[in-house]
């Protein structure tokens, strides 16, 4: 469905527009809730596996942290230092959750049902173009990062931010190329039309296994987490582009990476195991388990692996991982077009 | 309904260009020019959505909003974004012809839209829902402009090379500073 179409309809496949934006606030709650709790379970992971207990004094077993946190964290005096440029200061870090937010819109999570006489869809926005959506918000997002650290002026935050920005810019080439092959076997960007190839013919993990493995590392990279944290080295850099932040605007900038992973997580299980698909339980529920199966892995990867070099990132980045991107996206043209 | 909301968001992206495009010639602060040019390739953007153009919209802002643009603004927060002085004028007559060259474009543009307004510019209902699609512009980039779509890649790959190229140190270059190291 083309946009203005979408405006001047009164909704996607007979949906009223009023069930869209009710589905959108719970979608946006419901990936803010997961967002909270993800960096408890993430605390916690990491305290297990490092013999240790992780929070645990916030209500039972440390459920109420994240909320305690976030208390905390709008509660904190927002300064910002002197020197910095107070509007790009303020901005950037919305400009960040706003980004992250956007994209969840796409992904779709279930069948549709009809409740009531109503259609209700499985998925908020259906779009020819969904995929290329998702990288497009993905580099917009990229200047809440650049802004952040140049607006603060400070020499940390600087450099912290001109390496978020030459990572993500490196490894997006090679993420963008990985689900190339998925794109030419389903032969759509929509997602909601490659969860449904996929329920035909197989899960593409198996046909596009070099794929899967070249988007999970990519995509590693492209939220900044261990072991491609460069851009916030404690050691180095103090903490990257959020160093002269605090508060809630500190909290925004973290609730977008942890959103992006999130996404990033959703995407991957969209793309390539087989969206919401599975036998016995309903689709969400599918969705959910494989979504939190890959968190999961997100968070192992982290405490099993350490920090790389800076020059090893990038070596990596455009010899290992791009070569073979590229190489699997023509393999598959080859194969498709053949077959 | 619908259609005055097309009309709401059809003005606002408008003005958002023109704005963002006057902005990106009047700061003085490159950082933020570059800043204003990503705005204006956003709402470029938009524009492009309206006129069922999904695929060239999300390329304006995967390609020029976000990769090339990105680089800008790596370049110019290393090198410090000094301010620099405004246009301060240069002769006389250059004002004069650069007012005179802007106004003839102007003319060409009503007199090209007033003449064209009546057949070419008519929004007729009976664009295919194909229209715009990746797919469709795939077609057409391997049948009939396929000519221009292989030059382009010649051309992209020709600047890559160059790029490589003045990248290289020469060997004269790398001997003298290692001997100055």
């Amino acid at each position: 469905m083309t946009f203005p179409n979408l405006l001047l309809s009164s909704g996607a496949n007979g949906e009223p527009w009023w069930i869209a934006i009710v589905k959108a606030f719970i979608v946006i709650n419901l990936v803010l809730v997961t967002f909270a709790y993800l960096t408890l379970a993430e605390r916690k992971i990491m305290g297990r596996m490092q013999l240790r207990y992780g929070p645990n004094r916030a209500g039972p077993y440390g459920l109420l942290q994240p909320i305690a946190d976030l208390v905390k964290l709008i509660r904190k005096e927002s300064f910002f230092p002197a020197a910095a440029i107070d509007v790009l200061y303020i901005f950037a870090p919305f400009l960040a959750a706003f980004t992250a937010l956007c994209t969840f819109s796409v992904i779709p999570y279930g069948p549709g049902w009809e409740i009531n006489g109503y259609q209700i869809n499985g998925y908020v926005a259906d779009l020819p173009i969904a995929l290329l959506l998702i990288f497009a918000i993905g580099s917009l997002g990229i200047y809440g990062f650049i802004l952040g650290g140049w607006a603060s002026d400070s020499k940390y935050a600087l450099l912290g931010s001109m390496r978020t920005c030459a990572q993500l810019v490196s490894y997006e080439v090679a993420l963008a190329l990985s689900v190339l092959g998925v794109v030419m076997m389903s032969r759509s960007l929509s997602l909601v039309d490659i969860v449904q190839a996929q329920a035909d013919s197989t899960w593409y993990i198996l046909p596009q296994f070099v794929g899967f493995v070249v988007f999970l590392v990519a995509g590693t990279a492209e939220t900044a987490r261990a072991p491609f944290d460069l851009p916030e080295a404690e050691q180095e850099l103090v903490a990257g582009y959020h160093t002269e932040y605090g508060g809630m605007r500190f909290g925004l900038f973290s609730m977008s990476e942890y959103i992006n992973l999130i996404t990033l997580s959703a995407l991957c299980v969209t793309l390539f195991i087989g969206g919401w698909h599975g036998p016995w339980f309903p689709g969400p529920i599918w969705f959910v388990i494989k979504l939190f199966v890959l968190l999961f892995l997100f968070i192992w990867v982290r405490t099993t692996m350490p920090r790389l070099r800076y020059d090893q990132l990038m070596r990596f980045g455009w010899k290992v991982l791009l070569p073979v991107a590229t190489l699997n996206a023509v393999i598959t043209a080859t194969l498709v077009v053949a077959i | 309904m619908g259609n005055v909301l097309v009309w709401v968001i059809w003005i606002l992206a408008a003005l958002a260009c023109v704005g963002s495009g006057v902005a990106v010639i009047s700061f003085t602060n490159p950082f933020y020019s570059a800043l204003a040019l990503i705005g204006n390739l956003a709402s470029l953007a938009v524009l492009f959505l309206l006129a069922s153009a999904e695929f060239v919209a999300a390329a304006q802002i995967l390609v020029y909003a976000g990769a090339v643009m990105v680089m800008f603004l790596f370049v110019i927060a290393y090198l410090g974004g000094r301010a620099d002085a405004p246009f301060a004028g240069g002769p006389q007559w250059l004002q004069l012809g650069s007012f005179v060259s802007g106004a003839a474009i102007m003319i060409a543009v009503i007199v090209a839209l007033v003449t064209k307004a009546n057949d070419g510019l008519s929004s007729s209902a009976d664009i295919s829902r194909s229209f715009g699609s990746p797919a469709e512009i795939g077609r057409l980039f391997l049948t009939d402009h396929l000519l221009a779509f292989e030059i382009t890649s010649i051309v992209l790959l020709v600047a890559a090379v160059g790029g490589v190229v003045l990248a290289l140190k020469t060997e004269a270059e790398s001997e003298a500073e290692s001997e100055a190291s």
